[in-house]
């Protein structure tokens, strides 16, 4: 009877492991690989190539998941349209299957539960979807513009075509084509600008994903232009503090009245440089002087503004200079250097006190800052005064040892004289 | 006689000599090298702190609030996390270099300057800051509270 039982355990153990099915999941039991492989002809070939590193496969879907049609059918019956075989999705089908899914959250709550399931709804507001709904517009994106069928990754895959370090690309596809866009009469030079701008370098040199790239700001599914109103908005995202020193500035009011796009007034859009305080005043690449003139209220406020960042900034550098030198000098000037870490903060807060654009707001962060770093400049001065003194007292006391030194060998010396002229002497005398 | 054996003596007297001038030379290098290493300055700061003192008590560091405390030239901040643990890092804020605080009412550390938020494992959660802030090792001795860079 035992015998009989391990035999039978035996036999099921052997049996599950020549079987695959019992350790993967089973494959698609679809019949359109075989044919589109063996015709030979690629552009039938190359969609199951590609499929089979691409998510939905990866999740167990097959072709018929968008296509339609009849897995259970071998032959060319499988693709009748009487079973909800569609063929290629045309522009607005493709909107619609992705959709049938993706904006199915029951559904999309079993494969990826913190998956978004607005992007068909984004999409109808984006400017690509206004106009593939309205004008029909056969050039306009759609899902598969941008999530290559068949080949559709994560974005957290550096190979997919919305890894965050390969979505200026993905959309430059079109909007740097200027062929491509030459009937939507709008500019094509965006991805050549956002190369040379700091959240490109940011992201692609610093390797930090969370740099903004063309959808931090445009929106992804919803894709759109931002209004001149909201760009302040848009860019407070991130820069929070001048964002909202900006918000209740004059500026953002009277840039508003003018028509001027907020931030990218004065930072531009696509091609946003590094800021520096060489922005702010009216010479050289200041850009106050855009609206501003030395004979106006803001052209002198500008003026004052950047004295003020400049004067913080040179105070702070001469005092770190000046405690650094005594530093290396040995005196213990741990405590000031300690303390100028305050000019530090100020200065940071100054430069960002521009945004309020009043001279009250950065005298306010300015002022504790030159105060911290007068105080540790005088401990400087009186820190190099102090080695001063000390090295004038080290040379008298080396004036006065050596010159102790020189007495004693002149006393060393007159003594061996004294005692060769009484040996001279004694000598003499002996020999007389 | 004398002068048929000059060899030794000359010798010996020439040792003692070389002995003498050996030993002024080195006196005076001994004396003069402290000197000239005074007066010259090393051209690199002396190295910071591996370790310091915290001048408060333990007991005196409540629960849910931190202190800022000197850590060679730079600050750096004590924790006490509402669980009672004892927690230190660099207050150097890792974006632009400002001092960071602690904040009760957020129960987490923030930097004034561009809004940055570091969680009691001195994470980056959230603004700006790119990269955690530095951990020191906290050990306490009956009051005294002794931070330390980690190995």
């Amino acid at each position: 009877m035992r015998g009989a039982n391990l035999v039978v355990a035996l036999a099921l153990l052997a049996l599950a492991a020549a079987s695959p099915a019992w350790a993967q999941p089973a494959p698609p039991t679809e019949g359109c690989p075989a044919c589109h492989l063996e015709t030979g002809d690629e552009r039938l070939a190359n969609p199951v190539k590609a499929f089979a590193a691409d998510i939905h496969r990866a999740k167990g879907f097959g072709c018929i998941a968008c296509h339609g049609g009849d897995a259970r059918e071998a032959g060319m019956e499988a693709m009748d349209p009487s079973k909800g075989y569609i063929g290629k999705p045309n522009r607005q089908q493709t909107v619609q299957v992705c959709g049938r899914c993706h904006a199915d959250a029951r559904f999309m709550k079993q494969y990826n539960p913190s998956l978004r399931v607005d992007q068909v709804a984004e999409y109808a507001t984006s400017v690509h979807g206004r106009r593939l709904r309205e004008l029909d517009d056969p050039k306009v994106a759609v899902c598969s513009s941008c999530h290559p069928a068949h080949a559709i990754k994560p974005k957290s895959d550096p190979a997919s075509s919305i890894h965050p370090l390969r979505v200026a690309e993905t959309c430059g596809r079109c909007h740097a084509d200027a062929k491509y866009m030459a009937e939507y009469k709008i500019p094509t030079d965006q991805l050549e600008k956002y190369r040379k701008s700091v959240h490109w370098k940011t992201m692609s040199a610093k390797g930090d994903l969370s740099a903004p790239t063309c959808n931090s700001c445009h929106g992804n599914h919803g894709a759109a232009p931002p209004g001149v109103s909201w760009v302040g908005n848009v860019c407070g995202q991130c820069h929070t503090v001048m964002g909202e020193l900006f918000a209740k500035s004059v500026h953002a009011k009277a840039f508003a009245q003018i028509g001027a796009p907020g931030c990218a007034t004065c930072h531009n859009n696509h091609d946003i440089e590094p800021a520096s305080v060489e922005m702010v005043g009216l010479g050289g690449p200041a850009v106050c002087s855009t609206c501003h003139a030395a004979d106006d209220k803001g052209g002198r406020a500008a003026v004052e503004i950047r004295r003020l960042v400049d004067t913080l900034r040179v105070e702070q550098e001469g005092a770190r200079a000046i405690l650094e030198r005594a530093e290396h000098a040995g005196m213990e000037v741990s405590q000031a250097r300690f303390e100028l870490n305050g000019a530090n903060d100020a200065l940071v807060k100054t430069r960002a006190s521009v945004h309020a654009f009043s001279l009250e707001a950065t005298k306010k962060e300015a002022e504790p800052g030159l105060a911290i770093s007068a105080k540790a400049y005088a401990r400087g001065v009186r820190a190099l005064d102090e080695l001063q003194f000390r090295r004038k007292g080290l040379g008298v006391s080396l004036m006065v040892i050596l010159a102790l030194i020189a007495g004693l060998v002149v006393k060393i010396r007159q003594l061996d004289r004294r005692s060769q002229a009484g040996n001279a002497g004694s000598n003499s005398g002996g020999e007389r | 006689m004398t002068e048929a054996t000059p060899g030794p003596d000359t010798g010996r007297r020439g040792f003692v000599n070389w002995l003498l001038a050996t030993s002024a030379g080195a006196f005076l290098v001994s004396v003069l090298y402290p000197v000239t290493r005074y007066l010259v300055p090393p051209q690199v700061a002396e190295s910071s702190a591996a370790s310091v003192t915290v001048p408060v008590k333990a007991g005196d560091v409540k629960p849910n609030t931190g202190q800022i405390f000197k850590f060679g030239n730079k600050p750096a901040i004590l924790v006490r996390t509402p669980a009672g643990e004892l927690k230190a890092f660099s207050a150097v804020c890792t974006h632009l270099n400002c001092t960071v605080q602690f904040r009760p009412d957020l129960g987490h550390i923030w930097c004034a300057c561009h809004n940055g938020h570091f969680d009691l494992n001195g994470q980056n959660i959230a603004g700006p800051p790119p990269r955690p802030l530095d951990a020191f090792v906290v050990n306490v001795r009956g009051a005294q509270v002794v931070v330390s860079k980690g190995a």
